[in-house]
């Protein structure tokens, strides 16, 4: 049998190049030794590595002789049968060996046709240069990766809230959402305040119709009682019209959707889970500059920044001009120097003297009622429960100890004249004299009498019958007489003036006595120089402004509009002392200590 | 340098010196994002919202919308660089105003923020944007000091010229291997078969290799010689020299895709953080005027 042997390369420019070899021998040994009649020049190829031979019935048969394999067509053998008339492709190695028949003149011949069609290494294949020295070659595409991260931040940030909004059913009036973290909570810019806590999860609640903002109806399916601020009429016709870039920025707004006066213009949320933000200053200022100029029937005065001068008005607390059954009460402004009536003669001055009777007496009795050397303010003004401010100052409680209205001693139990009821008092004093006691009522000039005192009381000096007791007891020197206002209408109707003391003059505004615990009382009033009741003890807007300025200002205390005054005001104090804000920061509030404390708990 | 002198002298005053991306125009652009960035600064210190400062006021907007836009125009040079152009809106300019500018973004959407930050798509964007910045800022660093480094381990070499001596190599090896028995040739197809690229993206940033095939193929071959005479005419001698050769190309290589792996990783992350950070953007002000306060 013939082989013939045809060796192929290859030139640069990839023409064949053939070298045939004829092999008239049934056997035909294959490898990388340059013995073998087959020689391939190929490391991958042992120096023996297959013999090629005759077969039966014109097949030829392929053997491996290392023990290493080839490949036959594709499969991976170690002895194959070949038949050269359907032909085959043999892979030994980097090296393709064809096989066919011959035909013509080599007719009868088998053909195995040899080509070198792996590289000889891996660095000799084709490479695509800007590919492999590039960070390409070991990375995913660029492209595939932006893809890949866009798409993840849209699902993520995008479709999964959306559908989160969109199947959320439970947020009618506020209704809790189940507990869960919902997609649109990724969108929610900071947390809800402390009193909408439980709204946190529940988007819709307050954000009812996607790219609609938040409308006063969201606020008020829940906070069913806030009242107006004002007339609605007149609360349109209040603001000043902005400027050039007030009314740009209205016209943005509009064109955004963003209507003016709703109740989140105020209240702004997301700002952390602490009070609700107070009021900016602006929203008050925006209507109560200049108000006058637009709404001229209006009572109010104009206010626009507490610090500046004629930023806010001067105090005018309702104080009560005349006193009576039917008192005339005013507001009137501290600067006309308003003289008070309420029905009291009480000199402060002397009450609080260091050295006068008073202070001695304070010194006597002080063991028992706790007074100090002489009298101070705390003596009688006692906090209210809140602090804000003071209990009424009453006879019973505060004047008593010293101005008492005993009038006989049975055994070790003393007889007192009733405070607050003439005509009990001339009843007693008639019934003191028919029931023939002591020739004499003791002390009833009262004022400078001790208690305890009585055995050494002096003989009163005037009153010789009951009748002569009855009318020193109401006149100028007399125990009534000293602090009331008495009117005389009939031989035994004595009337006393009826005395209401205010326990507030600031009606509109808020103040707040505790907040102010550091500062003496004097800083503010000056009572221990005052000689009358008449005198209207309370600071003027000058002696705040020593501390507090406008939102803005540089002083100890910035005070913007809302720390004494509440847009939706109500008899306790505003929003923004109840909350304890001072200028985005809360300091102290029992909102704030409930929510530490749950804090505290829940760690 | 000397030839660029002369170039110099030829071209004017003008060509005398090379003038990169970062010193275009006498750091036009450097100079205009800085004024951006202190006018900026200065309106947030005068600018007071209450209760605090934030994305919401009318100077929150305001900066969203420039840094917005500014994120957009930016994202643009992906297209403009492949369209080169000359004059004041030359690549050059135009890549010069996006360092400067996008340095600028880091003022202007931080302050946006008005400093909250929390676990929201909106420090997502806000996040994205400074990584995006961050490669950015090392992309210059790595445009400034790598390509000396590069130019000097190459040694005049072009790539291919590197590909070539090692392909030389090959074939010097694997014809020195022709004598050797199946077992030595193993060991020397051991080198031959491993691709010089081959290795993953933390391979080609350290440049370690620790399972080099050559050194392998060198280390088993000097186990069987080590304790030889060098007579010479060993091909195992010869194959070992070779072995050592290819070892010192395919570390010049290997340093050279290392270099080229620094100087380009940054666009890894620059390119498609970026496209996260539109997406992320996309989402934050979709929320905003979803949820429209």
């Amino acid at each position: 049998m013939s082989f013939i042997v045809r060796q192929i390369s290859r030139t640069a420019e990839g023409r064949e190049i053939v070298r045939p070899s004829r092999f008239d021998k049934a056997e035909l040994s294959i490898g990388r030794d340059p013995s073998c009649d087959i020689h391939l020049p190929d490391l991958a190829v042992t120096l023996q590595h297959a013999l090629v031979r005759e077969g039966a019935n014109g097949t030829i048969e392929i053997a491996a002789t290392a023990g290493l394999p080839f490949d036959v067509d594709g499969r991976q053998t170690e002895r194959a049968d070949v038949d050269p008339a359907k032909g085959a492709n043999i892979r030994i190695g980097g090296h393709m060996l064809s096989v066919s028949h011959g035909e013509g003149e080599d007719a009868g011949a088998v053909i195995l046709s040899i080509e070198r069609v792996g590289a000889l290494s891996d660095a000799s294949e084709a490479k695509d240069e800007q590919k492999v020295f590039s960070l390409a070659a070991a990375m995913p595409s660029k492209r595939r990766m932006a893809w890949t991260l866009a798409l993840i931040v849209v699902a993520l940030g995008l479709l999964w809230p959306i559908t989160a909004f969109y199947a959320n059913q439970d947020a009618k009036a506020g209704e809790a959402r189940p507990t869960a973290f919902h997609g649109d909570e990724l969108w929610s810019p900071g947390k809800l305040s402390i009193a909408h806590a439980g709204l946190e999860n529940n988007c819709k609640a307050c954000h009812v119709q996607p790219g609609v903002v938040v409308a006063d109806d969201a606020c008020t399916a829940c906070h069913t009682n806030v009242h107006d601020h004002a007339d609605p009429r007149r609360l349109a016709a209040a603001p000043a019209r902005p400027g050039a870039l007030g009314q740009a920025g209205r016209a943005i707004a509009t064109a955004f959707n963003r209507p003016e006066g709703r109740c989140a213009d105020c209240h702004i949320e997301h700002e952390g889970r602490t009070a609700m933000p107070v009021t900016p200053q602006k929203f008050c200022a925006d209507c109560h500059t200049d108000l006058s100029k637009r709404l001229t029937d209006t009572k109010l005065l104009d206010a626009s920044d507490f610090g500046t001068p004629q930023g806010h008005p001067q105090f005018r607390p309702l104080i009560a001009t005349r006193a009576g059954e039917t008192p005339t009460v005013q507001r009137l402004s501290l600067d006309a120097r308003p003289l008070e009536d309420n029905g009291l003669k009480f000199p402060h001055a002397l009450h609080l003297s260091t050295s006068n009777g008073v202070a001695r007496m304070a010194t006597t009795v002080g063991a028992r009622y706790g007074f100090g050397k002489s009298l101070v303010c705390a003596d009688c003004h006692v906090p209210d429960a809140g602090g804000a401010r003071f209990q009424p100052v009453s006879m019973e409680k505060n004047c008593q100890m010293c101005h008492d209205l005993a009038f006989d001693k049975v055994g070790p139990t003393y007889r007192t004249l009733r405070h607050g009821d003439p005509a009990q008092v001339v009843a007693e004093l008639r019934a003191f004299y028919r029931s023939g006691g002591p020739a004499r009522p003791f002390g009833l000039d009262g004022m400078r009498r001790r208690p305890g005192d009585f055995g050494a009381t002096r003989p009163p000096s005037r009153a010789a019958s009951a009748d002569a007791a009855i009318r020193a007891v109401f006149s100028e020197g007399g125990a009534c007489y000293d602090c009331h206002r008495i009117t005389r209408t009939g031989p035994d109707d004595f009337h006393i003036v009826p005395v209401r003391l205010p326990d507030r003059y600031m009606m509109k505004g808020w103040f707040d006595h505790k907040a102010h615990a550091t500062e003496s009382c004097e800083s503010c009033h000056a009572a221990k120089t005052s000689e009358s009741a008449s005198d209207v003890l309370l600071p003027k807007i000058a002696s705040c402004q020593q501390c507090h300025g406008g939102e803005d200002a540089h002083k100890a205390v910035p005070s913007s509009c809302a720390m004494c005054h509440d847009y939706h005001q109500g008899d306790v104090a505003p929003h923004a002392v109840r909350a304890g804000w001072v200028r985005g920061e809360v300091l102290d509030s029992p909102r704030r200590r409930a929510a530490d404390a749950m804090k505290g708990t829940g760690s | 340098m000397a030839s660029r002198g002369a170039t110099g002298r030829i071209a004017g005053p003008a060509g005398a010196r090379h003038e990169g991306f970062l010193r275009y125009a006498g750091y036009r652009w450097l100079k205009i994002a800085l004024i951006v960035s202190f006018v900026a600064i200065l309106i947030y210190g005068f600018h007071n919202p209450q209760p605090r400062p934030n994305g919401g006021s009318w100077y929150g907007y305001t900066l969203g919308t420039i840094g917005a836009l500014l994120i957009l125009w930016l994202t643009m040079l992906g297209v403009r660089k492949r369209a080169m152009t000359s004059g004041s809106w030359s690549l050059k300019a135009w890549t010069s105003a996006h360092v400067y500018l996008g340095l600028s973004l880091v003022i202007i959407a931080t302050l946006h923020t008005g400093f909250q930050f929390g676990w929201n798509i909106h420090t997502l964007a806000y996040v994205l944007m400074m990584l995006v910045i961050l490669s950015g800022l090392y992309g210059i660093g790595a445009y400034a000091s790598l390509p000396r480094a590069l130019s000097d381990n190459r040694g005049e070499m072009t790539q291919m010229q590197m590909l070539e001596s090692l392909r030389t190599l090959d074939r010097q090896l694997h014809d020195a291997a022709q004598p050797l028995d199946h077992r030595f040739a193993e060991m020397v197809r051991l080198s031959l078969d491993e691709d010089p690229f081959a290795g993953s993206f933390m391979t080609r940033l350290t440049g370690r290799y620790p399972r080099c095939g050559t050194r392998a193929a060198q280390a088993a071959i000097r186990e069987v010689t080590g304790d030889r005479p060098a007579l010479g005419g060993d091909p195992l001698e010869k194959v070992d020299m070779l072995l050592g050769r290819k070892e010192a190309a395919l570390s010049r290589i290997r340093q050279h895709l290392r270099l080229k792996a620094l100087l380009e990783v940054w666009l890894y992350v620059h390119v498609p953080l970026t496209f996260a950070l539109l997406a992320a953007l996309t989402a934050h002000i979709v929320a905003v005027f979803f949820y429209w306060g």
